[in-house]
């Protein structure tokens, strides 16, 4: 169900495990913060919350961190390039001339 | 009130101010090496350093005092207040995703990767100096309140709050810049956590415990005031639900966009440090919800302090309720230890800022439109002569800063009400452009005035709640926006094409995605992976469109 290999094409995409990470995100971000408040005034539903909040936030993460594993090492075989072209353009200079 | 320190005191103080100069003379040598390493700690940290960065920098001397005050009047409703931070839950997965492959020093930079041309030149131009004076403001604002609180607790002239711990941090961010940053944020962090917890549940056990404070509210009839969902109504009272759906939407929605909030200019700096594209997505989400944990704790603290002390209309007085449970309460010797946290919160703050600001003085004013062929190290001196001149700067305001904290307000405002839309536009979707861009910004300056300030006192229209400014400053906005945007260029194909291929946006992206394909620079799934150097060919020499 949770998917843990990623090409470095696959993981470039937008795709379902993306937006399951932005939906749950802010959920968990709530339960957790109301949660814990509630949790310390010994309230039942705030212990419910914070629990529910911690199980969603370990589950977006166990959805989400193979995805960004690979997109982060695709992308650190390119970073070079890209640093040399933002200098050259912080210095007015077009890429050929940086490149020479 | 006035608090008398024991040897003990002064000594965790000055063990404390000694721990931080320290980090600056430790890593002096990194700091020094480059731009990169000044302004960005060379791009290497992971994402544990910039989440404490995050959450130490959101965590100022006026915060307390702020969290407080909404606490005691709202309840536990008044939570949502402190949700504003909420866009991290979804700018660590999109936005910030986007933004750390841009490798943009900051956001004015980002802006000529985006767009392209005179219009991103202007908005660079216009958001660096801008930026720079925002940094300056908030030095300002934030060191007036550390004066306060000196005042208030050892009944110094506020000049003094305000100056001298100022000075003392800024010895190791001119010497290590953004090194001394990290690493003191991690340790002011670490300590500032501790003392949040150590005096809140100090306080709560001071009312009598979780039980205690629930059968006082219940006698004081205010029981309600542990129900975050306690509104006033659907549109009218203190708080409505109109109200909280507005900041909801702004707050977790912005996530979408870049500098939705002002705090997005602070966290650009953080993601751009982080090693990886996983260690800056990390950084934010765990570097927020560390602070909105510690808002939990305060806000059931401040329910602690409202028992102890019903009753206080003065806004001034129960503001400082949170210091006080630490200042009334705590044992001797304590005390000191308790101050050198308040230091820790409020040095965090002046060194993220006094960095940030001199980061866009020097990057994008100096460097690129002053000397552009400046050595690594002259870089390195102007980013010290910044900070600087920030400094200085920032006891200017904040001398000042009762006269301006009107003007303040309003500033803020217009960096999020009219330009919250486009700057989610700018990320999602490719047909914006820098034109449209600039012109939300010019109209939503105009807008706030009429809105906010002159059609009201002229009577012209009534005194509007902060929601209803939002969405009418939105939909004005918008009607200045959309036409400029459609009536002029789209960015150049070629220059969409490269930062789509590095930046992978999410949105409606269609046309370059195509383009991109056309030209074989990303691939389906199944199709052999482009190759470096392939991919990272300057826009200027990809193939024109037919």
């Amino acid at each position: 169900m949770i998917r843990r290999r990623w090409s470095a094409i696959e993981a470039d995409e937008w795709t379902k495990e993306d937006w399951i990470a932005i939906l749950l995100s802010p959920l968990c971000y709530v339960l957790i913060t109301i949660g814990a408040a509630l949790a310390i005034l010994l309230q039942v539903s705030g212990y419910i919350m914070l629990a529910v909040g911690i199980a969603m936030t370990v589950f977006l993460h166990l959805v989400i961190d193979p995805k960004l594993k690979a997109i982060s090492n695709e992308y650190e075989t390119r970073q070079q390039d890209y640093l040399r072209e933002l200098e050259a353009k912080v210095r007015w200079e077009s890429i050929d001339q940086k490149a020479s | 009130m006035s608090v008398t320190f024991t040897f003990l005191d002064w000594l965790w103080v000055g063990l404390f101010l000694l721990l931080m100069v320290g980090s600056g003379i430790l890593f002096y040598r990194l700091g020094k090496r480059s731009e990169s390493d000044f302004f960005l700690a060379g791009r290497g940290l992971p994402w544990w350093l910039p989440a404490s960065s995050v959450y130490a920098t959101h965590t100022a001397t006026d915060t307390p005092m702020w969290i407080t005050g909404v606490i005691y009047k709202n309840g536990m409703a008044g939570i949502w207040y402190t949700f504003f931070c909420g866009w991290a839950a979804i700018s660590a997965f999109v936005s910030t995703r986007i933004f750390r492959r841009s490798l943009a020093y900051t956001q004015a930079e980002w802006n000529v990767v985006r767009f392209t041309g005179l219009g991103s030149e202007l908005l660079r131009g216009w958001m660096a100096g801008w930026q720079f004076f925002m940094n300056m403001f908030v030095l300002g604002w934030v060191g007036i309140a550390m004066g306060r609180v000196c005042e208030y607790l050892f009944a110094w002239p506020t000049w003094i709050g305000l100056i001298v711990f100022s000075l003392v941090c800024a010895i190791y961010v001119l010497a290590a810049g953004y090194w001394g940053v990290v690493m003191a944020d991690f340790q002011q962090g670490v300590i500032a956590f501790l003392v949040i917890i150590i005096v809140s549940v100090w306080g709560i056990h001071t009312a009598g415990g979780p039980n205690g404070i629930l059968e006082k509210l219940e006698i004081l009839g205010e029981l309600d005031r542990i129900n975050p969902f306690a509104f006033t109504g659907w549109w009218s009272g203190d708080f409505p639900i109109a109200w909280f759906i507005t900041m909801m939407l702004i707050a977790f929605l912005g996530g979408f966009g870049m500098g939705t909030t002002i705090d997005w200019y602070v966290e650009a700096q953080r993601i751009q440090s982080a090693k990886t594209v996983r260690d800056a997505s990390y950084s934010i989400w765990w570097g927020t919800i560390l602070g909105l944990v510690r808002n939990s704790v305060w806000a059931v603290a401040i329910l602690a302090f409202f028992v102890l002390f019903p009753g206080i209309t003065e806004q001034s007085e129960y503001e400082m309720g949170w210091f006080r449970l630490g200042f009334d309460y705590l044992p001797a010797g304590m005390l000191g230890f308790f101050f050198a946290a308040i230091l820790a919160i409020h040095l965090s703050t002046i060194s993220s800022h006094l960095n940030l600001g001199a980061l866009y003085a020097t990057r994008d004013l100096y460097q690129h439109y002053v000397n552009p062929q400046a050595s690594q190290k002259r870089l390195v001196q102007v980013g010290r002569i910044s900070t600087g001149i920030l400094l200085l700067g920032s006891f200017f305001y904040g001398l000042i800063m009762e006269d301006i904290t009107s003007w303040l307000i309003f500033a803020l405002w217009i960096m999020a009400a009219g330009i919250w839309l486009p700057n989610i536009l700018q990320v999602v979707w490719w047909r914006f452009n820098a034109w449209g861009y600039l012109s939300s910004w010019i109209a939503n300056l105009g807008f706030s005035w009429l809105v906010v300030w002159i059609l009201p006192e002229l009577n012209l229209i009534p005194h509007l709640l902060d929601y209803q400014q939002f969405w009418i400053l939105m939909i004005l906005g918008a009607m200045v926006y959309f036409p400029v945007t459609l009536l002029t260029k789209s960015e150049p194909m070629d220059h969409l094409v490269h930062y789509y291929v590095m930046s992978r946006p999410i949105g409606w992206w269609g046309p370059v995605r195509k383009e991109a394909m056309r030209r074989g620079l990303i691939l389906v799934s199944g199709e052999t992976t482009l190759g470096a150097e392939e991919a990272s060919r300057p826009a200027d020499t990809y193939p024109n469109t037919p």
